[in-house]
């Protein structure tokens, strides 16, 4: 995540919007100095500000929601507790992704410390291991975590003998050169021997650069440890962004040196394809390496993994419980732009962030406040809110009645949502054994060779579980349910018996609270379990009929929506969408809806949250260049320059006529001088001097190409060499309808 | 004596100048197996320096240098004294070089070099006797050398011209420089024409030729590597036998016949065979360990050489695997360690019926179930890119442009006529096989709206789409989005795309080339539903 944004920006100053920041210092100075191609004349507006047009534009909106009924010091509590929340969520998300890499990681470590044992006899010349991991979903924490196992040196890996290791990282920075490079290889090393320095003299012993000095330092160190052949392992990040011409240098230096000097080659890369090597280095330098590769998990499944692990499964209850809209961005997302990890935990974040930050209410999620907190005079109107909407929930036929909820208590309340709590986690609790038992079965199923209810689990990168997850959490899982029950009643004496073990099982290895719960299904599940005994088939068609009833009347009885429960917003995102434009905005849609529509970008967000239309404006009230880029939207494939000024300050003239008429009618001007203008302005209004008009001629020109350039900066223009006067359009087909 | 066969007359010249008047300057060229030419020539001046006084007049020392390790001229001196002098640095006091008597600082120009040199001339002589007036002198004259003279070999001296230029000149005439018996060789694949410095700075060489070695005597030299490698007894675990020589042999001629067609370096033929080896013998092992198992008590079993029968039919078996293991090792798509680990032979395979013949794994398949693991975008940014880098930019109208009410119509390319044309003259060679062309960002940003508007719109999510109402407005918002941006540098970045134009460059759009394969395109095209060859310019 945190590259692409890198690169984009890399990429963005490509497009490069404006380039004159530097010359802002100077620009004072000289204008004349013809050495410089781009003055930036900076705008400082004046401060007496007698100009009607720049007063207009001085009013500040205010930018920020104020909800009257948040608490005094709502905004540290609710961060407060969005912190308790979000890191209880990120712990068991590391904790799931720590368990997805363990494979990898372990098959690389146990690599990289047996790279010089084993080798094949008869090469030709000894060969430099080279590990590549191909990693593009897991983020940088799979590589932390292969070194940080490296380094610790007492791995679970079984080897024959206990091979420490010593490991030093290298960034692509790290080697801009072939000299710099050996040289940040070689002392990396060094500098992590315990032992004392050896004292050198800089002219008179081996450059420091020099592989010889490495192997020297190696072979004493090699004795000083007392341990036959430590391995130095180099672990090179972002592979593929190190210069190639460096890198092929550095391998067969450091190849003309192997076995003696056991180093070994960790290269990171993000490309999925696992040719990198073949494609970008020579045969030559190929033959020097022995390229071993492997491949974190990556796709869909991981995804899958980390969204039931954390909001489907039974051993964990995350505190925000997430909707379904946010789930499919989530899976949209995913699968379109970012299929790493990376981009899972922010978007999450993101999720957690904006829920404590929209409702104030949400400082609820943990524990009920304080009575003493809510009692408090400045915490009056969030009680008062509270109050309502408690009393909407227990009485809904006349709500309204203020005397009926202000007369509730403030411990009535808290109870209330106390209940309101429990109730949702309980049925959030109930979803999840739903899900699992659901999940249990298919497995079975398809163990047995089944389809199932088409969940299809063992087959990589479906996706489909996702959909699955959506249903649920819609409400929308009857068919499959229905489906299950069929499909059981169908099934022989040894997939039945493998069902009812497997979920025989879940139900006893539950966590406590979940199993105490579960009394009845636990009875049930020993009940079925002493149906079906062992290696004695009985016939099963009335047990499967029996199983088969419960099993239904059970799951769609789990499998309540959440969003009928009570307060249910404060613990649930529902249909909340996610804000999808702000990770991934629409450049030139952005660009071309804040031209239009500028003052919707300065506008009250009050107005706007209550989806108020708001009022589109005359155009003159538009800044120059909205108004420039309107006239350009009602022109043909090219605009006549020319005729694109005259419509342009025909606008302008309108809007000094406005303005100037707005300042005389408004009753009461700010300053006795403005009154002396007032006269002189309705006089203007009809009839201006040759040098006033002169005047404003001139400032509507130089507004126009100041416009004008603003727009060419934005790329809506095209410059053609082949009619004068004339520039071509770049955007065609805006939908500018008010 | 000399390990390579096919080099007697090279070695036998070589190691007669030097050991008698060398010319100061001899340039070797070898252009297709220059290892093992690093290998031979070592030998010879091992072989050269190791003579007695008896033998010859003068004690050679020599140091080959290879100018990839030493970049630098400080390495290049350092390594060139000390090795000279027998030196090796030390860690415990400070990696110190070598230092003469009168602690001179050689490393730093190639002025002071030259004193090192002389001073290590000296050293030597004084060590070896050269020159002391001993009082028993008939006694010593007879066994010792009358001078010392300095060998340095320059491997791989074409990177001498961009690594150390400005050292070219003074090495050709090292010799008359340092005023000491020296000669210099150089080594390159590359001939001295491409080397040689401009306005005849530097004398022309004594040229050493290596011709390219025949299939015969590669077989050869591989066969006698096979002694080096049988040192333990132990059969169950050392493939390399001595009782499995013969077997070798023909092992090796077969190999041979099959892979020297398509590489004459006796190294990637020692790599192959190496991979090959212990499968091949494998089934012979085998057999042998049964036999030990089903005699326990005998322990004195002795393992004899297989039969011409079996020798025949191994080769026979393993017959199609060559091949194979000369297209997964020759360019490295795979190692030879864990080839032969992925093509061990069933075991027991002289017990199984003879009719059976080995099948290989392969080895390219593993690169397109990580390709898939790519997010969607990236797969339509791939592809259009490839559309972009194979079609002519005029095409692009044709091929994607859609009128608003004949919507699917396109003219598609006609089929050309293959070979020539009707004015006679060679038909354009199409794109794909003159490789990717460059493109500007926006074209393949066009393309890929027109991919996204007919491929993509029924896997968008359902409530962005209501907002808008021209048709194409929602593919134009989403091939604006930052996230495609990001998604081309991240790409470009991952070496799928490559970028023409350098990143610092602000005016004009920035320029890509397509960097994946037609049949990578062609799988993610099946996977995203696209009809590649419909869209291609010229339909393959």
């Amino acid at each position: 995540m945190r590259k692409s944004w890198n690169t984009l920006s890399a990429f963005l100053t490509s497009y490069s919007i404006c380039s004159g920041f530097n010359l802002m210092l100077d620009v004072a100075s000289n204008l004349d100095d013809i050495s410089k191609t781009t003055f930036c004349i900076p705008y400082r507006p004046q401060v007496e500000g007698d100009d009607p047009i720049e007063e207009s534009k001085r009013i500040i909106p205010p930018t920020f929601s104020s909800q009257n009924y948040d608490l005094e010091n709502g905004r540290e509590l609710r961060f407060e507790a969005y912190r308790v929340a979000w890191r209880r969520c990120l712990d068991r998300m590391q904790e799931i992704i720590r368990d997805l890499q363990r494979p990898t990681v372990k098959a690389v470590v146990q690599e990289a410390l047996s790279s010089y044992t084993n080798i094949l006899p008869g090469l030709p010349h000894p060969e430099l291991p080279v590990i590549s991991l191909l990693n593009p979903g897991l983020g940088t924490s799979f590589m932390d975590n292969i070194t940080t196992e490296l380094e610790a040196n007492n791995s679970e890996v079984d080897l024959p003998t206990s091979v420490r290791s010593l490991v030093i990282h290298l960034y692509p920075s790290d080697l801009p050169n072939l000299s710099t490079g050996m040289r940040v290889i070689i002392s990396g090393f060094i500098e992590k021997d315990e032992r004392e320095d050896v004292k050198r003299k800089p002219g008179t012993s081996v450059a420091s650069y020099n592989i010889l000095y490495l192997a020297a330092w190696y072979k004493s160190w090699a004795k000083f440890v007392d341990d036959p052949q430590p391995n130095l392992v180099v672990a090179l990040h972002d592979f593929e962004q190190f210069d190639p011409l460096v890198m092929q240098d550095v391998f067969h230096i450091c190849s003309t040196q192997v076995p003696q000097l056991p180093l070994v080659f960790l290269l990171s890369m993000t490309s999925p394809s696992s040719n990198y090597l073949n494609a970008t280095y020579s045969r030559s330098t190929q033959s020097l390496l022995r390229l071993r590769t492997f491949s974190a998990p990556s796709g869909i499944h991981i995804l899958q993994e980390i969204v039931i692990k954390t909001f489907f499964d039974i051993d964990f209850e995350p505190d925000i419980m997430i909707g379904p809209a946010i789930l499919e961005y989530l899976q949209d997302y995913f699968t379109r732009y970012n299929s790493s990890i990376d981009a899972v935990l922010a978007l999450l974040q993101l999720v957690h962030l904006n829920h404590f930050t929209a409702d104030p209410f949400s400082v609820l999620v943990h524990q009920s406040l304080d009575a003493g907190v809510l009692s408090q005079m400045q915490s009056k109107p969030f009680l008062e809110m509270l109050k309502a909407r408690v009393a909407l929930l227990s009485d809904k036929d006349d709500a309204m009645d203020i005397d009926d909820w202000s007369s509730l208590t403030t411990a009535s309340v808290l109870t209330t949502i106390d209940e309101a709590r429990s109730k949702l986690y309980l049925r959030a609790r109930n979803i999840r054994k739903a899900f699992g038992v659901m999940f249990r079965i298919q497995t079975v199923l398809e163990s047995n060779g089944h389809k199932g209810i088409e969940w299809s689990l063992s087959t990589d990168n479906s996706g489909r579980v996702c959909n699955v997850l959506l249903d649920i959490l819609r409400g929308q899982l009857y068919r499959d349910v229905k489906r299950l029950g069929l499909i059981i009643k169908k099934l022989n004496y040894d997939e039945l018996r493998a069902i009812v073990d497997s979920l025989h099982r879940y139900v006893f290895t539950m966590p406590v609270q979940a199993r105490s719960e579960e009394q009845e299904a636990r009875g049930y599940m020993a009940h079925y379990v002493s149906q079906l005994p062992d290696g004695r088939p009985v016939s099963t068609p009335e047990i499967a009929a029996h199983f088969s009833d419960w099993i239904t009347k059970y799951l769609s009885d789990k499998l309540l929506p959440l969003d009928d429960v009570d307060l249910w917003d404060i613990w649930y995102t529902g249909m909340t969408p996610f804000p999808s434009e702000l990770i991934n905005p629409s450049t030139r849609a952005s660009i071309i809806s804040g031209l239009l529509r500028p003052h919707e970008f300065t506008e009250d967000l009050e107005k706007t949250a209550v989806r108020e239309r708001p009022v589109p404006r005359p155009l003159w009230e538009l800044p120059d260049t909205s108004i420039l880029f309107k006239r350009y939207l009602d022109s043909g494939k090219m605009i006549n320059v020319y005729d694109w000024y005259e419509s342009f300050k025909s606008v302008l003239d309108t809007q000094r006529t406005q303005l100037l008429e707005a300042a005389a009618s408004n009753g009461t001007p700010s300053s006795p001088r403005k009154r002396g203008r007032k006269a002189k302005i309705k006089q203007t209004l009809h009839e201006m001097t040759e040098e006033e008009e002169e005047k404003w001629r001139i400032e509507a020109q130089a507004r126009f190409i100041r416009a004008l350039h603003e727009l060419d900066h934005l790329g809506f223009i095209k410059h053609t060499g082949r009619k004068a006067d004339h520039i071509l359009r770049t955007v065609f087909d805006v939908d500018d309808e008010e | 004596m000399f390990p390579v066969p096919g080099y007697e007359q090279f070695c036998n010249d070589l190691s007669t100048l030097l050991s008698t008047y060398p010319p100061s300057f001899i340039y070797v060229q070898d252009i297709e197996s220059i290892r093992t030419t690093f290998g031979v020539i070592d030998a010879v001046l091992q072989d050269v320096s190791g003579a007695t006084p008896l033998e010859s007049t003068f004690k050679v020392h020599y140091v080959r240098v290879d100018t990839i390790s030493c970049f630098t001229t400080r390495l290049f001196f350092e390594t060139v004294i000390n090795t000279l002098v027998g030196w090796e640095p030390k860690w415990e006091d400070g990696c110190t070089n070598w230092s003469p008597e009168n602690e001179l600082k050689w490393n730093e120009n190639l002025d002071t070099f030259l004193h090192g040199l002389r001073a290590a001339h000296q050293h030597l002589c004084q060590q070896h006797g050269i020159g002391t007036t001993d009082k028993g002198k008939g006694k010593q004259r007879e066994s010792s050398y009358e001078d010392v003279r300095f060998v340095i070999v320059v491997e791989r001296a074409e990177r001498l011209k961009e690594n150390l230029p400005e050292l070219i000149v003074p090495l050709t005439r090292l010799a008359e420089m340092a005023r000491i018996d020296l000669t210099v060789i150089f080594v390159s694949q590359v001939g001295w024409e491409h080397i040689r410095p401009p306005l005849g700075a530097s004398p022309d060489p004594y040229f050493m030729d290596i011709q390219g070695i025949s299939k015969d005597n590669i077989a050869k030299s591989l066969i006698s590597n096979f002694s080096s490698l049988s040192i333990s007894e132990d059969i169950l675990n050392n493939p390399y036998h001595p009782a499995l020589a013969s077997l070798y042999t023909h092992f090796i001629i077969t190999l041979c016949d099959i892979c020297f067609p398509f590489t004459h370096d006796p190294q990637e033929l020692q790599y192959i065979a190496a991979a090959r080896w212990p499968g091949f013998v494998k089934p012979v092992i085998d057999a042998y360990s049964q036999q030990l198992d089903e005699r326990m008590d005998e322990d004195g079993l002795e393992f004899t050489p297989p039969s011409e029968e079996v020798r025949v039919r191994l080769i026979r078996y393993f017959n199609p695997t060559f091949t194979s293991a000369l297209e997964a090792l020759l360019p490295r798509l795979t190692n030879a360690t864990d080839w032969a680990k992925a093509n061990e032979p069933p075991p027991n395979l002289l017990s199984l019926p003879r009719t059976s013949s080995a099948i290989t794994s392969s080895t390219s398949k593993a690169d397109s179930s990580s390709i898939r693991a790519l997010p969607r975008m990236s797969k339509f940014i791939l592809v259009a890119s490839f559309l972009a880098s194979t079609n002519p930019p005029k095409s692009d109208l044709r091929m994607f442009g859609r009128g608003l009410d004949e919507k699917k119509r396109r003219r598609r390319a006609t089929a050309k006529t293959s070979g020539k044309t009707k004015s006679g003259a060679a038909s354009k060679i199409p794109q794909r096989l003159l490789g990717p062309a460059a493109f500007a960002l926006d074209r393949m940003i066009a393309i890929l709206g027109g991919l996204l508007e007919e491929n993509d719109v029924d896997t968008r999510m359902g409530g962005l789409a209501k907002e808008f109402k021209i048709p194409g407005e929602y593919t134009d918002t989403e091939i604006g989005r930052v996230g495609v941006y990001s998604t081309v540098m991240e790409l470009a970045s991952m070496g799928l795309l490559h970028r023409t134009s350098p990143p610092d460059r602000l005016d004009g759009p920035p320029m890509f080339k397509c960097a994946v394969s037609y049949e990578t395109t062609l799988l993610l095209a099946k996977e995203l539903d696209v009809a590649l060859n419909d869209l291609l310019w010229d339909p393959m």
